[in-house]
């Protein structure tokens, strides 16, 4: 933590610019994904170049199939490019690695482990070097940071698909990543428990005085508005490019509730839907 | 409504008692059938009632209590099947894991499984100079192959998201094999452990006609020479039994270890 400079929290549409001189923590370079696929060569994405800075907040929207998780995928390192390069933290990314913590779209924990287990485990294989007893002090302050210490003996099973998705941010957080990759997060969660999670997903960033980064693939135009400050709209694949990058220039700390009401919300939502969808009324062909 | 639920309570005994009619009839009918060449089922209860009040005697090599039968092959089947599933689990999750070894040795274990147990009897006795080991040996065979297959099915058929974390949060080879591969597999294990025993169970009986000695087989085939179908009848009655506990205990253990 020490090595790291703290930036000061940005809480003005005006200081949002700042964020534009603070250092890259992810470069997306020229980046095609392409798959042999029985019937030939599928390419998902294409000459994708993306800047995020250390701190912000951005998210990947577009249609279902245009290529936002295989994009993520050459970030956190699953999915390796066809060509291009990506480079996190000032290095190449040639496979997952700590430094960026993965949150999976259907949880991925391991049934038979407990909640504490779970954490453990990532825990255990990231920190080599340290005791038994820091590494359970780290899922300790984790598990209580999501509210779910009482049920660390429950086995994931039994929990609530709200509480799994938390389980599964306490073990991306417990590693201590600075970068944070989200894909589609909320997106089997109903929208009471989203909007919860919404925020304690910021309540954790703002912990860590908002120095982690974090990279979120959605489809949900409100949660992109409300957590980003910026959101990377993409064409639709084959091929997909990014079609757009438009920027949140609402303050933080953002209020769900009076958000809404907000112009410039009004504005961005407008023109996030338009850039969606190019037709608004079904037309018979 | 009270009374609805005493029928449903007793429905299994009612089955089960009807299941004990059914055996009992037609047992009778093909003794009446073959002029009591078959014994009837009450000569042989006479037998079987006396073969259990003494079941541990030993009156020397060639005479012993049914106890001592069915425990001299149970240690026998313990042994080979023990010794078959410490070769089957590690070399099923070899297989299952990588497609290399997969594709090497698939094809020796296709050629193999067919192959009756009693096969391999004589070059268990080439290997081991005595019926015993022998015997040991064959059960040994007959243990590996359902275990292997189904250890290697259930680790081929671990889901990508429990790869996905394994990779995301950089476990270690041995990490992922005993926080990722074995708990996954482990029901496939079981069950593979539970079609093994059934059929380690089933040739002992075979294994020991041939090889001679103490045990369930062979007392079998001895009491055919003395011509006492009601020990054979007993016998297969108790070897009956004692296979469905076995089942039964792996049963349990698949339970046991479920999970979702």
């Amino acid at each position: 933590m020490t090595s790291n400079p703290t930036i000061a929290p940005i809480d003005s549409a005006s200081e949002f610019h700042k964020i534009q001189s603070r250092p890259a923590s992810i470069e997306v370079k020229d980046i095609t994904v392409s798959f042999k696929t029985p019937k030939g060569i599928f390419t998902a994405i294409k000459n994708i170049d993306l800047t995020i800075k250390k701190g912000e907040i951005v998210a990947l929207i577009g249609h279902s199939g245009c290529g936002k998780s295989t994009l993520m995928g050459t970030i956190s390192g699953m999915t390796a490019p066809t060509s291009g390069q990506v480079i996190a933290n000032g290095a190449v990314v040639k496979g997952p690695g700590p430094d960026r913590g993965i949150v999976f779209q259907n949880y991925s924990l391991l049934p038979w482990l407990t909640v504490y287990k779970n954490i453990y485990e990532a825990v255990d294989s990231v920190f080599k070097g340290k005791t038994a007893a820091e590494k359970r002090e780290i899922v300790e302050e984790n598990l209580k940071m999501v509210t779910l210490w009482p049920h660390k003996d429950k086995l994931p099973g039994q929990l609530s698909g709200g509480m799994k998705q938390r389980v599964a941010i306490a073990r991306a957080f417990a590693i201590n990543p600075s970068i944070l990759l989200l894909d589609e997060p909320f997106g089997a969660l109903d929208a009471l428990t989203k909007g919860s999670m919404h925020i304690e997903l910021l309540k954790l960033w703002n912990l860590d005085n908002r120095n982690k980064t974090i990279v979120m693939v959605t489809h949900d135009i409100e949660e992109a508005i409300f957590l980003s400050d910026r959101v990377v709209v993409m064409n639709n694949g084959p091929e997909a490019t990014i079609k757009e990058i438009v920027e949140i220039p609402l303050p933080r700390p953002r209020n769900k509730k009076e958000i809404v009401h907000d112009p410039i919300y009004m504005e961005t939502h407008d023109k996030l839907m338009s850039l969606l969808f190019d037709k608004f009324s079904i037309e018979d062909e | 409504m009270k009374k609805l639920l005493n029928f449903q309570t007793y429905l299994p005994v009612l089955f089960g008692l009807g299941s004990a009619v059914l055996l009992l009839g037609a047992w009778w009918t093909v003794s009446l059938l073959t002029n009591n060449e078959i014994p009837n089922p009450v000569s042989t209860w006479a037998v079987f009632s006396e073969m259990l009040a003494t079941p541990f005697y030993d009156y020397g090599p060639n005479d012993k209590g049914i106890g001592n039968q069915l425990f001299s092959s149970l240690i026998r089947v313990f042994s080979g099947f023990g010794a078959g599933s410490l070769l089957a689990i590690p070399l099923g999750l070899l297989i299952g894991s990588s497609k290399t070894a997969f594709r090497l040795i698939n094809p020796i274990v296709q050629i193999l499984r067919p192959v009756s147990p009693l096969a391999w009897f004589p070059l268990g006795l080439l290997a081991f100079k005595a019926a015993e080991g022998a015997t040991v040996f064959i059960i040994f065979v007959t243990s590996l192959w359902p275990t292997l297959i189904n250890t290697a099915f259930g680790v081929a058929s671990i889901p990508q998201d429990h790869k996905n974390v394994a990779k995301a949060f950089g476990f270690s080879r041995w990490k992922y094999i005993i926080k990722v591969i074995i708990p996954y597999a482990l029901p496939h294990i079981i069950t593979g452990l539970r079609l093994s025993i059934g059929v380690a169970w089933m040739v002992i009986v075979a294994g020991e006609m041939l090889s001679g000695g103490v045990g369930i087989g062979f007392f079998v085939w001895d009491s055919w020479n003395a011509l006492s179908l009601e020990k054979i009848l007993s016998a297969i009655l108790i070897i009956g039994t004692v296979g469905l506990l076995l089942d039964k205990g792996f049963d349990w253990l698949q339970k046991r270890f479920a999970f979702s």
